[in-house]
């Protein structure tokens, strides 16, 4: 029998029966929904688990900050390395890296026309600044051969407040608990300025002036307080900061100086770690960039292991993805028994059909079918009921899918506008396709034994009990 | 002449429980190629066994079955399966057509098999039933038909893959003395024209008369053979 018979005779078979074939499908389609169903929640959650850690940090970027490394016991491992120039080279050798800034981290008191404020001033290298994840929402990114001039986070507006807010917050009308939005735009084009004490004398201070060219894309991320601006500049801040220095002990920290009042100014370094460098031409930390997703952990353990203190957020996703995994197994496990069931329902049905048909099968062995045309004939006959089941249940999982999306976005979420839209369930193409060759392939495996029976049922006890 | 087939002690024993039951004892018998054969017998007597038997659609518990020579005693099951599709065709008492599909249909059902594709096997059946009188019944369920119109799709499905030995079980057994006459006209001018050899088992004397040949079995042995003399 060639493949289009067989297929035309399976399905005439089938509809013969069309209550029983519609029940048996009704099984496989449950059963499928439910595999679908649960897998997408458990791939949506995973998702939205990693978007939501996307938020928080790139996955391709990684910190390289000071000090040494620990291991679990405490131990350090290898010497402390030194963020200078040649720890950026190094750090551009390793496989899967391709973009290295050095970085500055500085906090100080700055104005911005009439409102006062602070600033939390981060310098990198401006012409890498497109390489390293960062995208403007307003404006533009710092460039190569910028000068004084600032792209800033969507919240550090936040931190800048004219005379009559600051008498308001002092009255306590607006605490920390109910921040009061303030639009980033405003930012933009604004002249900032910045003024910077002396470390080791106080009187001498001096003033630094930026200017605001863009601002970054991402309400409440990893990047969204901090204030950018060119290398050069954070390098001159420094100069001035640390003229007259002697070697102090704890050259990267400045204690906090003053009560803040009105004029004075306060400035102190932040230093992500404790340095223990007596190297001041140290950089404070090192943005490194990845290929991908996929190299950043690997990337992360290979700094580890030169002794270079790395930090990113792919770290945490492995742990993350064992969670969501672990979360997919189970349901699918559920899934896959109500599937199972389907299957057994299949047997069941075929066996049924053999007893029915056992005359039928007497006389097609009579005028000729081979043993394959009739074992390829059931084949197909519960083949096709899981297909059928795997189409039908797939498409009332892709509703499925929308409806619960739809449930949680207007009804879990309290109407509480989010910013990005949430899809627990998830319903990637590969997970249809699975279902799909998943259905028929029980279909098939259910319909084994019936099958066999069917090719080992005598003929002449089908044709001779008339 | 040459023997289409040969049939050298066979015998056919079923167990039923404690008892045995013969079948078949010792059965010889020479089948020549083109020849219509009937064998006559009362009901238990073993007729379908031997047919069943010659048709390999049954092992035999002892003796012998060559086709032009070949054993088909030791043949397999499979090819077995191969040589029914395409040198042999069966007629039963009760038809034995699919309910579910049309005239044309299952006529065409030994073609599908044959892998025959559908154009084809669908002209080669219509033609058959053309040829059966049924042209205006191509399209209709086994249930839409009279017992004589189904007996005669079921002859058109036996014929249609040109078969060189035709099995016919009580081919009448279901149907008025009208319809049976019509039905052994077709059966035996078909043998008359077409060459074929014709197998038939009946128990109802008067059919004996289309055959060339007749034997006589009772209790699983053959007791006569008589050869028809008919004109024509
Ligand atoms: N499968 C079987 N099991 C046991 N006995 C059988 C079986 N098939 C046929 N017989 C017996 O064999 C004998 C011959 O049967 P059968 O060839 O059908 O006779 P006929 O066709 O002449 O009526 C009968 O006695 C019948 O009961
Ligand atoms: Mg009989």
């Amino acid at each position: 029998m060639n493949k289009l018979d067989l297929l035309r005779l399976a399905r005439q078979n089938l509809w013969r029966r069309k209550m029983r074939t519609f029940l048996t499908v009704l099984g496989v389609l449950i059963g499928t929904t439910s595999i679908v169903v649960m897998l997408s929640l458990g791939i949506g959650l995973g998702e939205e688990q990693r978007k939501s850690m996307e938020q928080w940090g790139s996955l391709t970027m990684i910190e390289v900050n000071r000090g040494m490394v620990f291991d679990e016991k405490g131990e350090p491992v290898g010497e402390a390395k030194e963020l200078n120039d040649e720890a950026v080279e190094e750090i551009k050798e390793i496989p899967g890296v391709t973009v290295v800034s050095p970085a500055y981290n500085l906090h100080g008191e700055a104005r911005m026309g009439r409102k006062e404020g602070g600033l939390q001033l981060v310098g990198l290298a401006p012409e890498l600044m497109d390489q390293l994840e960062f995208k403007a929402s307003e404006g533009r990114l710092l460039q190569g051969g910028d000068r004084n001039v600032l792209v800033v986070g969507q919240r550090v507006i936040d931190n800048f407040w004219d005379e009559s807010e600051r008498r308001a917050m002092a009255r306590g009308m607006r605490g920390p608990g109910r921040r009061e939005e303030k639009d980033p735009s405003e930012m933009m084009e604004q002249r900032i300025a910045l003024t910077v004490h002396n470390n080791n004398n106080y009187e001498k201070k001096r003033k630094f002036n930026f200017t605001v060219v863009g601002i970054l894309e991402g309400e409440y991320g990893q990047h969204s307080w901090q204030a950018y601006a060119p290398l050069e500049d954070l390098q001159r801040i420094r100069k001035f900061m640390l003229e007259g220095a002697k070697s102090r002990s704890d050259d990267g920290n400045f204690s906090q100086g003053g009560v803040m009042t009105g004029g004075t100014v306060r400035v102190e370094r932040v230093g992500r770690s404790r340095s223990n460098s007596r190297d001041t031409d140290n950089y404070d930390y090192l943005l490194v960039r990845t290929a991908g997703i996929e190299h950043t952990s690997q990337v992360s353990e290979v700094l580890r292991d030169k002794g270079y203190n790395s930090w990113s957020m792919a770290d945490n996703l492995e742990g993350f993805e064992k969670t969501s995994r672990t979360i997919q197994a189970v349901l699918g496990g559920i899934g896959a028994i109500t599937l199972l069931v389907a299957a057994i329902g299949i047997t069941n049905t075929m066996i049924m059909s053999i007893y029915e048909r056992t005359k039928e099968i007497g006389v097609m062995k009579v005028i000729g079918a081979a043993f394959s045309d009739i074992y390829s004939l059931f084949l197909t006959e519960a083949g096709m009921i899981g297909f059928l089941g795997g189409v039908f249940g797939l498409g009332l999982s892709y509703g499925a899918s929308h409806l619960i999306n739809h449930l949680v976005r207007n009804y879990i979420s309290g109407g509480m506008p989010m910013e990005e839209v949430v899809n627990i369930s998830l319903i990637p193409p590969w997970l249809a396709l699975f279902a799909l060759v998943f259905s028929i392939l029980i279909g098939v495996v259910a319909g084994l034994y019936p099958a066999h029976r069917a090719v080992r049922l005598s003929p002449i006890k089908a044709i001779r009990n008339e | 002449m040459a023997s289409l087939i040969e049939i050298k002690g066979l015998t056919k024993k079923y167990r039923l429980g404690q008892e045995v039951i013969t079948a078949l004892d010792n059965v010889d018998l020479t089948i020549e190629e083109g020849e219509f054969l009937c064998i006559l017998g009362t009901s238990g007597s073993g007729k379908s066994t031997l047919l069943h038997v010659i048709a390999g659609l049954e092992l035999a518990t002892k003796g012998e079955v060559l086709l032009k020579g070949v054993s088909i005693t030791k043949m397999k099951e499979r090819k077995m399966a191969t040589f029914r599709r395409k040198h042999m065709g069966f007629i039963f008492q009760s038809y034995n057509l699919l309910s579910s599909l049309t005239a044309i249909e299952n006529v065409a059902l030994p073609l599908v098999f044959d892998r025959v594709n559908k154009k084809e096997r669908l002209k080669r059946s219509r033609e058959m039933l053309i040829q059966m009188g049924l042209k205006d019944r191509l399209r209709n369920k086994p249930t839409e038909m009279s017992g004589g119109q189904q007996q005669r799709v079921s002859i058109a499905r036996a014929l249609i893959n040109n078969p060189k030995i035709i099995f016919a079980d009580e081919p009448t057994g279901n149907l008025d003395s009208k319809t049976t006459q019509e039905i052994m006209e077709i059966l035996s001018e078909k043998v008359r024209n077409s060459g074929v050899t014709m197998i038939m088992v009946t128990h109802d004397l008067n059919l004996a008369e289309y055959a060339d040949r007749v034997i006589k079995m009772i209790d699983g042995r053959i007791t006569s053979i008589v050869p028809n003399k008919k004109v024509g």
